[in-house]
């Protein structure tokens, strides 16, 4: 899938701006609606070139709709990663094996690589030092499987399964 | 090892004499003498609900001309300075793909935050240079993230000229209608949005002003770090 048009990616850029302005704002006064849109017009001019490709197709539901299951799956994955490593840290032995793996992505989209290379890094236990392709080179606090397919099945295949939705 | 003793005894005595001077001022009692004049006038007479940007504006509107002017300068002093006939960014290596993407997707929000400090100025903290330096970060991110990124010169220096400009016409403009530099003609001449103190169309020129000083602002740290990022061409002699 290459780039949108123009007046499309504009569009997506200035109702993503917008929302965030109503956030910022929290109030439904006409003046600060009317204030925020003339300046998500302006920045949206100024940014849309470099701030998406796909234009208004990100708005597909399918892909809202993933993104928001997204927001508790990764969560639940971020608290159970974060007690485990308390787990570590307080354990007498310290049952600890780090290594630097390195596993493969399915994900084409460089946002989708950043958001990957987010989630990973954000779940404790596993840190993103690079990423090369589709190459991710990971710290990981305890080394289970040093393949690379292991790898992967163990740390980016449970985000990968919503991202490569959300950015196909 | 002498030196050093002595400027920590010179140091201290500095510090002790200061401390000495500040014993006569206690704190958390009212010292205000020109400021209970500002907090009791302020809405009525600027429309701003932030005393500090009604004061920084409004009462002392000259002080901030002098600080624009000031970042103007050293601006245009950076700009001489490190002069040269053909500069090139020494970037070695792009950034990787989270490092870029990241810079992408942040870019609008990080300039819609600084536009919504200064268009904000007379309601929250804030106001002109905070929100110019955050929209200017923008720019620094662009430029960190790649290699190959520089701003349109084009555009941007005369964009920070006409800011100033704008500044300096608003002031005029107040010159000759209420006859004194920096007059709040919109606030006093025109009335303009007395019925809604504390929403986004009040506090006469001061939304204004802090606009034009945004974006004199971004466009003047942006520019200071395109000048300091830049190197000569390799093979170039100096």
């Amino acid at each position: 899938m290459g780039e949108a048009s123009k007046i499309s990616r504009y569009l997506y850029t200035v109702i993503v701006l917008f929302i965030i302005w109503m956030f910022l704002t929290s109030s439904l006064d006409p003046q600060e609606l009317e204030i925020g849109l003339i300046l998500s017009l302006i920045v949206g001019a100024l940014t849309y070139e470099v701030f998406t490709e796909k234009g208004l197709a990100n708005l597909h539901p399918k892909r809202v709709a993933y993104a928001i299951a997204y927001i508790p799956y990764f969560i639940w994955a971020m608290i159970m990663a974060n007690l485990d490593v308390a787990y570590r840290v307080l354990h007498p032995k310290r049952p600890i094996n780090p290594g630097i793996v390195e596993a493969k992505t399915v994900l084409k989209n460089d946002l989708g690589k950043l958001a990957l290379a987010n989630s990973i890094t954000l779940t404790p236990g596993t840190i993103t030092l690079d990423v090369k392709e589709d190459r991710y080179f990971i710290h990981w606090i305890d080394v289970t499987d040093e393949s690379v397919e292991g790898a992967s099945k163990a740390i980016t295949e449970p985000f990968e399964k919503f991202l490569k939705v959300i950015f196909p | 090892m002498v030196k050093r003793a002595l400027a920590i005894i010179t140091l201290l005595l500095i510090g002790f004499w200061l401390a000495k001077g500040l014993v006569g001022v206690p704190f958390g009692e009212d010292k205000m003498l020109v400021g209970e004049y500002y907090l009791e006038n302020v809405k009525e007479q600027t429309g701003a609900v932030n005393a500090v940007t009604a004061v920084v504006v409004n009462y002392r509107g000259f002080d901030t001309l002098g600080e624009v002017t000031v970042l103007f300068i050293a601006s245009t002093g950076v700009g001489a300075l490190l002069w040269r006939r053909k500069k090139e960014r020494s970037a070695k290596s792009e950034g990787s793909v989270v490092l870029t993407a990241g810079a992408k997707m942040l870019l609008p929000f990080i300039m819609l935050f600084g536009a919504y400090i200064f268009v904000h100025g007379h309601l929250t903290p804030g106001g002109g240079f905070p929100g110019g330096a955050t929209v200017a970060t923008a720019f620094l991110m662009l430029y960190l993230a790649f290699k190959e990124y520089e701003i349109d010169h084009k555009v941007f220096e005369p964009l920070e000229g006409l800011a100033g400009v704008g500044y300096v016409t608003v002031g005029l403009i107040g010159l000759a209608i209420g006859g004194y530099f920096l007059f709040d003609w919109i606030w006093q001449t025109w009335q303009f949005g007395h019925e809604n103190i504390g929403r986004l169309f009040s506090a006469g020129f001061i939304p204004i002003i802090y606009t034009l000083i945004g974006i004199k602002v971004g466009t003047e740290l942006t520019g200071i770090v395109d000048n300091m990022i830049k190197e000569e061409p390799k093979g170039g002699g100096q």
